[in-house]
């Protein structure tokens, strides 16, 4: 379709060839139509009519002066006097026109609310596309907010996590410290039983070494005649003693 | 005073001036340019829905060079629908009537499809006066048969819609006086042959419609086969 482009000033400066872009820069604004932005709002519905034809501010011109009744009187005088005074013939185009007529008025009737409703579906489903995608734009920003809400209540629980994660660090420092420390004490431990063990050699190696001095030395003064005396007197002894069992046996 | 039923099918005229400038300039007036705007009243959305959808459903069979004919096939389709139309309204006069009118439609329109196509691809163009699978001793009667059918296509094309459109006009007029003639007389048969006015006036507005349609549904045709 070819819209016609209205341009307030088409004066000499339009003219001139489309290469000039001057002539572009020339345009005044407070006379072109982009001064009439917004536009105003087209009205909903068409002007009223009465049976088909004739507008409704006929009637409403006509009411004061002659009433409800008026503007018929005033269609059917015409028609009396034009048909009356010969104005206009009945010829065979009456019956054309009756006939065509007749077709018009059946096709307006039987398709008129159809046709309506058909473009008004089209507009509608214009306006619904649009629709749909605002709607779209603004479920997905309020879900936005609510998202950056709940981020936002997560922040606030942060605190516990971080002293979770302190605790946490504090007692593999406590562990760390007494692993530690139970390792040196038994480091040191270590050291002085060892420290300990050796004076304990130390003193049984002398007391060993003294008593092999004492026994050497004993056995050394044994004489052989001490020996001998020894012996008889162990052998004598062992005599009483068996002299004292027997006793004591036969009692 | 209609002297004969063919003086409705005379060029009006008054006072020297043709009017049939202002009837071939009325149905501009009837198609309002649709605003800037985005969301028309109804009027000019089933307009442009409509144009919409004929553009598009002839232009499917076409391929992209075919397509710089969308506007003149268009605006072809729809000034022909509206003269047809407002011409079966009383007391009209009918620019599609006229011969000159019509042979000033088809023979410029279908000369250009045959230039087009000479010059674009000449071998396809001329390949089109030859069927696919013609016996091979038909070939010569053919191909003077194919010319001739060829040569006659504007001619067709203006006097189809001369013809049909004078004829409906002729055909109403005739049956509308008998009515008028017969109402006084035999008022019963009056109202039968009412009956039949009524039928062929709806015949006649499918006629107007479906005339302008093939006017421009077979110039598209011969578009398609040359372009």
């Amino acid at each position: 379709m070819i819209r016609k482009y209205t341009y307030g000033g088409h004066t000499l400066k339009n003219s001139g060839s489309f290469g000039a872009c001057l002539v572009q820069a020339s345009r005044s604004f407070h006379q072109s139509s982009q001064s009439l932005a917004p536009v105003p709002p087209l009205p909903e519905k068409g002007g009223k009519v009465r049976h088909g034809i004739f507008p409704e501010e006929l009637f409403t011109l006509l009411y004061p002066k002659t009433g409800v009744t008026g503007p018929y009187m005033l269609g059917t005088g015409l028609l009396l006097y034009m048909l009356s005074k010969e104005i206009y013939v009945i010829n065979h185009e009456t019956f054309a026109a009756a006939s065509i007529g007749a077709v018009v008025i059946y096709g307006v009737k039987k398709f008129g609310p159809s046709v309506a409703t058909f473009a008004d579906k089209i507009n509608e489903d214009k306006v619904a596309k649009a629709q749909e995608v605002k709607d779209q734009a603004m479920a997905s920003l309020a879900q936005g907010i609510e998202d950056e809400k709940k981020e936002q209540w997560r922040v606030e629980g942060r605190h516990m996590l971080f002293d979770a994660k302190r605790n946490n660090v504090a007692m593999l420092l406590e562990t760390n410290y007494r692993e530690r420390l139970h390792m040196v004490t038994n480091e040191v431990k270590k050291r002085l039983d060892y420290q300990v063990e050796l004076q304990n050699l130390h003193r049984r190696m002398e007391q060993e070494h003294m008593v092999n001095w004492v026994e050497q030395s004993v056995i050394k003064s044994i004489t052989p005649q001490q020996e001998k005396e020894s012996i008889a007197k162990c052998i004598s002894d062992l005599k009483v003693l068996a002299k004292t069992t027997q006793a004591r046996a036969s009692v | 005073m209609m002297v004969s039923f063919f003086d409705q099918f005379a060029s009006p005229s008054y006072l020297g001036i043709p009017n049939i400038a202002v009837a071939i300039a009325l149905p501009w007036v009837l198609y309002p340019t649709p605003p800037a705007r985005w969301i028309n009243n109804r009027l000019i959305t089933i307009q442009g829905w409509f144009i919409n959808r004929f553009t598009n459903q002839l232009m499917l069979p076409l391929n992209v060079g075919g397509h710089k004919w969308a506007l003149l096939l268009a605006s072809l389709m729809i000034f022909l629908i509206t003269i047809n139309m407002l011409g079966l309204l009383p007391y009209t006069f009918t620019p599609t009537t006229q011969l000159s009118l019509n042979m000033g439609f088809a023979v410029p329109l279908w000369l250009a499809t045959v230039i087009i196509g000479m010059r674009n691809q000449p071998t396809i163009a001329l390949g089109h006066l030859l069927p696919e699978g013609t016996p091979i001793p038909l070939i010569p009667v053919l191909i003077i048969i194919e010319t001739i059918s060829l040569l006659i296509r504007p001619l067709a094309l203006g006097v189809r819609l001369t013809a049909n459109l004078t004829a409906g006009h002729l055909l109403i007029q005739l049956i509308a006086t008998a009515v008028f003639v017969l109402l006084p007389m035999m008022p019963t048969v009056a109202i039968l042959t009412a009956a039949v006015l009524f039928l062929l006036t709806l015949l006649e507005v499918a006629v107007a419609m479906i005339q302008a349609y093939v006017f421009v549904l077979l110039l598209s045709l011969y578009l398609q086969e040359n372009v």
